[in-house]
């Protein structure tokens, strides 16, 4: 470039806007392409602090993952698609031996005979346990900090279920299509109602003891009572899927659920 | 996870005299301190520059907010020209773009959101727009003097602020037509004024 530069004194009246337009014109043009003269524009210390603490603050921020920006796009509220995004880090174990398990339970029923049985037995139960692990003091290692946070209680509890559910559902969902006598979607999806059943009644027992007791009891009451009726020599235990049954379950679903409602509209 | 992203790019080692592209780099691959080093860089003569365009110092002050926070963002669109290690020409093509843009949100909100055209260095002027890029030279500052206030406005807004002639008529706010007709007029003022 040429021997042209800023002098000090040109450099302050131009900071301070004291410098004609043409003067300015030339200025400008020169500084484009001489960082030097850029620099000797005196720097307003305590401005440029305020600047970046306030862009600190963006910049900071962390970057939203795909689940929350697909959630929040469905309308829910931002802190809600977050939690429900972060929750699964809670159960990442369940999810893992969820999967395991449902594998198991597709190698049983592909290669032993009448071993489908085994994810007949498995699916209602699969959610549920998914439920028992989503809240709690010996669960969650920030339950302490969660339990006088606002957001604390019934709501909490209610949004992480739907944050459990809602893989326990797809994975067995998944299983079933892959078993060996599906046909229908029906045959996918026969085990819903009662594992929905199951997690509503463990939900409004967890309102008398702790979660994970109560679904340990509904949980035992539902092998109990498999085991009950095969012993019963009435045939296949098959029977409690029946589309009979269904509405059975389905009553009962509607009843928990009410019952659920109720009480915490009471609360 | 914060390990694996970070492997995916690769960060370059920088310090305080990084230049510019090194910084830019860095930024690109999320690191906050090469953004503070290029904002505590850059601002200051952005600023002042700036605020010979805006009276207001709030709206220039929310300008280069919005300037930096597309710097963060849009870092790794910075390609330099071989053997370029300055940035200010890019970063100043996005502040003045931001403070159009603050400046019609306040002004006039019922017409749409600028279409926002892709930032490019400028610089890639014809011969005769480059003679008027080095104004700090010879008699044209002198050639300058010559031009009414409003020849020169469009003189500015459209080659030394590297503006298209739409956002020169939205931050002189005169029609698009007035600021190509006044360029020409201004253009050929100067060719008179510079070769007589």
């Amino acid at each position: 470039m040429s021997g042209w530069h800023l002098t000090p004194a040109q450099a302050h009246d131009y900071a301070a806007r004291r410098t004609d337009e043409i003067t300015a014109m030339s200025v400008e043009a020169h500084l484009m392409h001489c960082p030097p003269c850029r620099s000797m524009l005196p720097a307003d210390e305590e401005w440029l602090a305020d600047g970046w603490a306030s862009l600190r603050d963006v910049v900071d921020r962390p970057r939203r993952g795909v689940v929350e920006t697909l959630l929040s796009h469905t309308g829910l509220r931002a802190e809600t698609a977050k939690l429900l995004a972060a929750t699964p880090r809670l159960y990442q174990a369940w999810l893992g031996s969820t999967v395991v398990v449902l594998i198991a339970a597709l190698a049983a029923a592909h290669t032993l005979p009448r071993g489908s049985l085994m994810f007949v037995f498995l699916a209602p139960v699969v959610p549920l346990v998914g439920v028992a692990l989503a809240y709690g003091r010996g669960i969650d290692p920030a339950h302490t900090l969660a339990s006088v946070t606002p957001m604390a209680g019934q709501r909490l509890l209610f949004l992480r279920t739907c944050a459990v559910l809602v893989p326990a559902l797809l994975l067995c969902t998944g299983a079933g299509l892959l078993l060996p006598h599906t046909v229908t979607a029906w045959d996918a999806i026969f085990w819903l109602l009662p594992a929905l059943t199951l997690v509503s009644g463990s939900l409004l027992l967890g309102r008398m003891m702790h979660l994970s007791v109560a679904s340990g009891v509904v949980g035992g009451l539902w092998v109990l009572g498999l085991i009950l009726v095969s012993l019963s020599g009435q045939g296949v235990p098959l029977g409690v899927f029946a589309p009979q049954a269904q509405m059975w379950w389905g009553v009962l679903l509607a009843t928990l659920v009410g019952a659920l409602v109720f009480r915490v509209r009471v609360a | 996870m914060k390990l694996l992203r970070r492997a995916r790019r690769r960060v370059p080692s920088y310090g305080p005299d990084s230049a510019d592209p090194v910084l830019l780099t860095a930024i690109a691959a999320g690191e906050a301190e090469a953004l503070e080093i290029l904002h505590r860089r850059h601002a200051p003569w952005l600023r002042a520059r700036l605020n010979y365009r805006c009276s207001d110092p709030d709206q220039v002050d929310a300008a280069l907010q919005e300037t930096f926070l597309a710097v963060w963002k849009s870092a790794a669109s910075f390609t330099p020209r071989p053997g370029d290690t300055d940035a200010g020409a890019w970063l100043w093509t996005i502040a003045i773009r931001q403070l159009i843009s603050q400046l019609r949100k306040r002004a006039n909100r019922w017409i749409g959101e600028l279409e926002t055209e892709p930032y490019e260095t400028i610089g890639d002027a014809s011969a005769e727009d480059t003679v008027l890029l080095n104004i700090e030279h010879g008699p044209l500052g002198a050639a300058l003097h010559s031009l009414s206030p409003e020849l020169r406005a469009a003189i500015q807004a459209t080659i030394l602020d590297g503006l298209t002639v739409r956002e020169a008529a939205q931050i002189l706010q005169i029609p698009e037509g007035t600021v190509k007709t006044r360029v020409m007029r201004a253009k050929a003022r100067l060719r008179e004024a510079l070769t007589s």
